[in-house]
C-alpha cells in the first residue's frame, strides 16, 4: 500500500518534469514552424524542417553566429574564471593574514547588493565609454565577478588537510610550489566544478548580454532567442534543444564527478 | 606603531618626508627608487588632474555644454566617476605611505639587531614563498574592485543625485541629498505603486520560498524511501529540469500558457473559451503560474541539496525514536526538520534573498507591461523589475538606484535576523 502511493507519487513527479521537456523536444521536430498548427500538446507531422532552417535560414536570425558567439563568451569566461576563482579559494583558505578577515566580510556584503544593481552601473560606464557591442568585455565582467562565489571551493580546500603541506614546506617548498605541485593536483574534481558552473553560467545568462549587445549579430543565444518572433515557435524550440542538450550532457557528469571528489575528499581526510 | 615612530632614526625618518628615501639611505636602491618612482607618479597625477577631479566629485560640472556657442561642456557622470576613480588613488596612496615607513622602520631594527637587510631579490623571491597570497589576491581584487565595488559606490552614490529623466549629459547633474528616497515614500507618482510592489514582494519571497523549499525536502525524502527501487532513475527526471537553462524553460512555459499555447487549444477544443493566463487583467492567475514555474525550476537543485544533508543523518536516532513508538509524523516533525533546518540555513536565506530579487520569473512570463494604476509596472513586477522598467527602460536612474539601497537594506536586514534567530548560530554545536 505504503509503496504503490509511493511510486504513483514518484511518476507523478516525474510527469511534472519530463513532460515539459519532451513537448519543447517534440515541437523541435514539427514540420510546420508556428504554435497554432499543433494539435493540443504535439505537432501533427514531424521533420527536421526548424533545424534545418535554424542553421541555413540566417538572414534574419543568424543562429550559428549566436551560438559561436555564446560559445567564445562562456570558454573564455570559464578559463579565466576557473583560474582566479581556484586561486582566491586556495590563499583564503590556507593563508592567514591581515585582510583576510576583512576580505571575507566585504565579499558578504557585496553579495547582498542586488547583483542587478552593480549591472545598472556597468551599463552606464560602458556606455560612456563607448565599451556597447564587444563581446570580450563580457568575459571581463563575467571573469571579474567570478571570484566573489569563491565560498564552496574554499570549502573543498578546507578540507585536504594541511599536513602534507607543513611536510613539504619544511622540506624547503616554497608556498608556489606547494600549491602547483601538491594541492592543484589533488584539487581536480573542485576545478572540474568550478570550470562547469563558470561555463554554464555565461552560457544560460541573458540580463548582461542584452544590456551589452546591441547588434544583432553580436547577440549571444539567450538573447537571440529572446528576440525571435512569436509566430517562430518551432525555431525556438529547435534552437533551445540544440543549446540544452549539450548543458544537460554536462550536468549529468558533473553530478556523478561531484560525488566521486566529494567520496575522494572523505577519504583522504 | 606609534612606538616605532618615536623610536625611529634620522634615517626611518627620512622616509617620512619622502617615501622611498629611508630606503636608498639604508642602501636599498631597487626598493627605494620604487617607493620614489610611486610617490613622484602619483603626485604627477594629483597635479595634472587628481585635484580637478576631487573638486568635480563635489560640484559634479559647473560649465553647461552649448553646441551653439561651441563650449565643450562639463559631463557630470564622468566627473562622478573620475572623482570617485580620485578618491580611491587618494586612498592608495595612504596605504603605500604607511607601508613605506613600515618597512623603513622594519629595516631600523634589523640594523639595530645586527641582522642583514634582505635584498631586493630575496624580497622579490618572497611573492612567490611568505607573501605568497599578495602575489595571487592582485588581480581577483583588483578584478572585483573595478566590476563591482566601483560600480555599487557609482550607484549608490547615484542615489544620491538627480540624475536621470532629462537630467542626463549634457545636462547638469547634482546632489540632492535624501530627496529620491522621499519622492520614493511620499509622491504620488512613486509611492503606491512603491508600496503595492513592496507588499506583493515580500508575499511572493515567503510563498516561493516555503514552497520550494518544503516541496525540495519532500522530493527528497520520498526518493530515499527504502521501498523506492531504481533511485538514480527518477532522480535523474528532477536532474533533468535543473540542467536545462532557465530562459529556455520560462520562454517554453510563457509558449505553454500563450493564447495559441496547448492549454487554451485543449480548453477551447472542449468547448471552453481561451483564457488569457498572463493577460492584463489576469492578477492572481499569472501570479500563482509564476509560483509554480518557479517551483518546477527551484525544487531540484533544493532536492539535490537535502539529499546531501539526508545521507548525513544519524540513523541511530531514528531507530531509538521508532522504539519509543514514535510515527512517522512525530519523527519528522522532531528528528528530520531540525536538522535539515540546522544544516540548510544559511541556503534559505540564500533562497529567500533570490527569490526576492528573481528577475527572470515575470520578465519573461510577463515582461514589459504597464498598468494603470502602477507607474511604469505591472501588479506581477517585484521590485527588481521595477528596477529595471524605471533604470534601463525608461532611464531613471536615480530613482532605480534609491530602489536598489531599498532592496539592499531589506534584504540584508532580513538576513541578519533569520541567521541570528535560526538555530545554526544560536546552538552552534547540536549537530555537530
Amino acid at each position: 500500500m505504503d509503496t504503490t502511493v509511493t511510486y504513483i507519487l514518484l511518476i507523478i513527479v516525474a510527469f511534472i518534469f519530463f513532460f515539459p521537456c519532451l513537448w519543447l523536444i517534440l515541437a523541435s521536430f514539427s514540420k510546420s514552424g508556428t504554435i497554432y498548427s499543433f494539435d493540443g500538446f504535439f505537432p501533427k507531422e514531424y521533420s527536421f524542417a526548424s533545424f534545418e532552417k535554424l542553421f541555413t535560414d540566417t538572414s534574419l536570425y543568424n543562429y550559428p553566429q549566436w551560438f559561436f558567439n555564446t560559445l567564445f563568451v562562456a570558454a573564455g569566461s570559464c578559463v579565466l574564471g576557473t583560474f582566479l576563482t581556484i586561486l582566491t579559494a586556495y590563499t583564503m583558505s590556507r593563508f592567514e593574514f591581515k585582510a583576510r578577515k576583512p576580505i571575507m566580510k566585504t565579499t558578504m556584503v557585496l553579495g547582498m547588493f542586488p547583483s542587478f544593481m552593480g549591472m545598472i552601473a556597468v551599463y552606464l560606464l560602458m556606455t560612456q565609454f563607448n565599451l556597447i557591442n564587444h563581446l570580450w568585455g563580457l568575459i571581463l565582467i563575467y571573469s571579474a565577478g567570478a571570484p566573489m562565489g569563491y565560498l564552496t571551493q574554499k570549502g573543498f580546500f578546507d578540507t585536504i588537510p594541511k599536513a602534507i603541506d607543513e611536510a613539504a614546506r619544511i622540506d624547503g617548498a616554497t608556498n608556489l610550489q606547494v600549491f602547483t605541485k601538491i594541492n592543484l593536483p589533488l584539487s581536480k574534481p573542485m576545478i572540474v566544478y568550478t570550470a562547469l558552473t563558470s561555463f554554464t553560467w555565461p552560457w544560460s545568462d541573458f540580463i548582461l548580454p542584452k544590456l551589452l549587445l546591441k547588434e544583432k549579430n553580436l547577440y549571444t543565444v539567450a538573447v537571440g532567442l529572446m528576440s525571435l518572433d512569436e509566430t517562430e515557435f518551432a525555431r525556438f524550440a529547435a534552437g533551445s534543444v540544440f543549446i540544452a542538450v549539450p548543458i544537460v550532457i554536462l550536468y549529468f557528469c558533473l553530478v556523478k564527478n561531484m560525488v566521486n571528489g566529494m567520496a575522494a575528499g572523505a577519504v583522504k581526510g | 606603531m606609534k612606538e616605532r615612530i618615536k623610536n625611529s632614526s634620522g634615517k626611518t625618518r627620512l622616509s617620512m618626508l619622502v617615501m622611498g628615501a629611508g630606503q636608498l639611505a639604508y642602501g636599498r636602491i631597487g626598493k627605494g627608487l620604487l617607493f620614489l618612482l610611486a610617490e613622484i607618479s602619483i603626485l604627477y597625477y594629483f597635479i595634472s588632474r587628481g585635484f580637478g577631479d576631487i573638486k568635480g566629485f563635489f560640484t559634479l560640472g559647473e560649465q553647461k555644454g552649448d553646441a551653439w556657442l561651441g563650449i565643450q561642456g562639463d559631463n557630470s557622470v564622468v566627473m562622478l566617476l573620475m572623482g570617485i576613480f580620485a578618491w580611491i588613488v587618494v586612498a592608495a596612496l595612504i596605504c603605500l605611505y604607511r607601508w613605506n615607513v613600515k618597512d623603513a622602520c622594519h629595516m631600523q631594527e634589523l640594523q639595530q639587531q645586527g641582522k642583514p637587510l634582505p635584498t631586493f631579490r630575496q624580497e622579490l623571491s618572497n611573492l612567490v614563498d611568505k607573501k605568497f597570497y599578495v602575489t595571487v589576491l592582485v588581480l581577483p581584487v583588483i578584478g572585483v574592485c573595478v566590476f563591482n565595488i566601483l560600480p555599487i559606490i557609482f550607484m549608490i552614490l547615484i542615489a544620491f543625485t538627480n540624475y536621470g529623466g532629462n537630467i542626463v549629459p549634457p545636462e547638469l547633474v547634482d546632489w540632492v541629498g535624501l530627496q529620491n528616497f522621499s519622492k520614493l515614500l511620499t509622491l504620488s507618482q512613486f509611492a503606491p505603486t512603491f508600496f503595492k510592489i513592496l507588499g506583493w514582494n515580500l508575499l511572493w519571497a515567503v510563498l516561493s520560498t516555503a514552497l520550494n523549499y518544503f516541496a525540495g525536502l519532500g522530493l527528497a525524502l520520498l526518493l530515499e524511501k527504502e521501498c523506492v527501487k531504481g533511485k538514480a532513475f527518477w532522480r535523474a527526471f528532477p536532474v533533468l529540469a535543473y540542467a536545462i537553462p532557465g530562459f529556455i524553460t520560462l520562454l517554453a512555459f510563457k509558449f505553454m500558457f500563450s493564447y495559441g499555447g496547448p492549454i487554451n487549444q485543449l480548453i477551447t477544443a472542449s468547448g471552453g473559451t481561451a483564457i488569457g493566463f498572463l493577460d492584463l487583467d489576469a492578477k492572481w492567475t499569472a501570479r500563482i503560474i509564476g509560483l509554480l514555474v518557479n517551483c518546477w525550476i527551484s525544487v531540484p537543485s533544493i532536492m539535490l541539496l537535502a539529499t546531501g544533508i539526508l545521507s548525513n543523518r544519524d540513523t541511530s536516532l531514528y531507530e531509538a525514536a521508532k522504539i519509543d513508538g514514535a510515527g512517522r509524523w512525530k519523527q519528522f516533525q522532531k528528528l528530520t526538520l531540525p536538522f535539515v533546518l540546522f544544516s540548510t540555513m544559511p541556503v534559505l536565506i540564500s533562497q529567500f534573498i533570490g527569490n526576492f530579487n528573481n528577475f527572470g520569473i515575470f520578465y519573461f512570463l510577463r515582461g514589459g507591461l504597464y498598468l494603470d494604476g502602477y507607474f511604469l509596472a505591472s501588479d506581477t513586477d517585484l521590485l527588481i523589475n521595477w528596477l529595471y522598467n524605471l533604470s534601463i527602460d525608461n532611464n531613471y536612474y536615480c530613482i532605480g538606484a534609491a530602489i536598489s539601497l531599498v532592496i539592499f537594506i531589506i534584504t540584508s536586514v532580513i538576513s541578519l535576523i533569520v541567521y541570528v534567530k535560526s538555530p545554526s548560530y544560536r546552538e552552534e554545536d547540536t549537530f555537530q
